[in-house]
């Protein structure tokens, strides 16, 4: 579903994606960590071309992302987005916030758009909020919409970045539980998140990054229990300790 | 008291035809060169923030120039020197026609074009650029991402100081008097001219651009409310 081949970024004249070479298969939770620097973001954000990147290429759904004649617009439907600060549209309702791309996109009538709106609140477990605005939504709330949102254009594939660590630490779990029951859905997610318990129980893959490298690309079963790299050892006793 | 007012002698007859006139010239001069401005302006501010650096220079080069010409010497611009770079069939065509309206339509639209090009961009630049990253991953390009997301809330920033601008642009139709457009201040002149009534004439169209005035205040004030009490 997403195919990383060889693709190195910079910032100036820093690295900070060096030879990139990996894929995610259909239907697969893949969650990518690492500690702060280490690129996941960076990465992340390449794959619906939010970043650029210098050399390489990035498939997805037997599209390249990257080319010069690629459709961005067209190829970010398919894409879902989950930002760390919700960035949902202040303006508008959590209804119209969730039905914008479906109406002025794929032309659904209104009514028809809000339906599946609706039905996409209700999933996220927030029906009731439909006419609210998001000032007057907590950060758990937000984030559930932003996921709705992201899920409004039907995508095959969904990335989160850090889609927790905005959020008081309380509210945490109903994003979680939002995402875990996504992950059961068939839906390709790719997900840079610090929560490692999430990672355990629903990845199907574990992506550990340091200095812009994939270090280490395991079942979480390997990963967590025994991790090949010295520098993913010490991000899990580190973590462990913290 | 040598001198006693007569109101009667301006707000009756053929002087009140006059005013009523001048006073609807004045108000269709400011409702058309508001609706070009703010079209305008929008144009300009989208220019500006396109990335296009030719583009840029050139509107930034279009505020200073229209934000530091007095308005006057812009309207007379308008009225003596754009006709004579026509071809022959535009200055006819113009001849023909009300052209004195239009062109001093076009020379307020103009200038407030650049005010309020600069209202809307320093809204713009009040919307952080994740808004604008959010409506890009959702498929949006870029100026749909502006229609739906960054204009809307920058619009909404941006109204105060539209209301301030569209004030003053309903003031400065005033200036029309100097090409002969016969609004209201013209016709106050015409007025004052032929009963020699000078204080009440320029009492009566002091009270009239006072009373529009704080009908676009109050619109003003309305519709900031209204948009307070939705989101944030």
């Amino acid at each position: 579903m997403i195919f990383f081949e060889s693709v190195d970024k910079f910032y100036g004249s820093h690295r900070c994606l060096t030879r990139i070479t990996a894929h995610v298969a259909k239907g697969e939770v893949v969650v990518i960590c690492g500690p702060s620097g280490s690129g996941k973001t960076t990465l992340i954000r390449t794959v619906n071309g939010l970043e650029p990147i210098r050399s390489g290429r990035i498939v997805v759904n037997g599209q390249d992302v990257h080319a010069p004649k690629a459709d961005i617009n067209r190829l970010r439907r398919e894409i879902g987005f989950v930002f760390q600060q919700f960035n949902l549209f202040p303006h508008m309702t959590v209804l119209d916030n969730v039905s914008l791309a479906p109406r002025k996109l794929r032309g659904l009538p209104r009514e028809q758009a809000e339906e599946e709106a609706r039905a996409l609140l209700a999933r996220v477990g927030l029906a009731e909020k439909a006419n609210v605005y998001p000032g007057q939504l907590s950060g758990g709330q937000s984030q559930r919409v932003a996921i709705a949102r992201a899920l409004a254009m039907s995508p095959p594939v969904i990335l989160f970045d850090e889609p927790t660590s905005a959020l008081d630490p309380e509210m945490v779990g109903e994003v979680l539980a939002v995402m875990r029951d996504l992950a059961g859905s068939g839906i390709t997610m790719v997900c840079v998140t610090h929560e490692m318990g999430f990672a355990r129980e629903v990845a199907d893959r574990v992506w550990f990054m340091d200095s812009g490298v994939i270090l280490e690309d395991a079942s979480p079963e390997e990963f967590f229990v025994a991790p090949r790299h010295p520098r993913a050892r010490r991000f899990l006793a580190d973590l462990r300790h913290a | 008291m040598g001198y006693t007012l007569d109101f009667g002698a301006i707000l009756s007859g053929e002087h009140l035809r006059w005013l009523i006139s001048g006073l609807r010239l004045t108000l269709e001069l400011t409702l058309s060169s508001w609706v070009l401005a703010l079209v305008l302006g929008v144009i300009l501010v989208l220019l500006r923030s396109s990335g296009i650096k030719p583009a840029e220079w050139f509107v930034t080069a279009y505020v200073e120039v229209h934000q530091n010409v007095p308005l006057l010497v812009q309207v007379l611009f308008w009225y003596f020197a754009v006709p004579e770079l026509l071809p022959e069939a535009g200055r006819i065509w113009l001849n023909e026609r009300n052209s004195e309206f239009l062109l001093v339509m076009l020379a307020l639209s103009f200038c407030f074009a650049a005010y309020m090009s600069e209202a809307l961009r320093s809204g713009m630049r009040a919307i952080p650029q994740t808004q604008h990253e959010a409506g890009r991953a959702l498929g949006f390009g870029y100026l749909r991402t502006m229609q739906y997301v960054v204009i809307p809330q920058a619009a909404r920033l941006a109204i105060p100081p539209l209301i301030n601008y569209s004030l003053l642009l309903f003031k400065n139709t005033s200036l029309a008097m100097a090409i002969g457009v016969h609004e209201l201040t013209t016709q106050t002149r015409q007025i004052e001219n032929d009963t020699f009534r000078t204080f009440e004439a320029f009492t009566v169209s002091t009270v009239l651009y006072l009373m529009i005035s704080f009908v676009i205040m109050a619109g003003g004030a309305l519709l900031e409310r209204r948009i307070k009490r939705e989101g944030r």
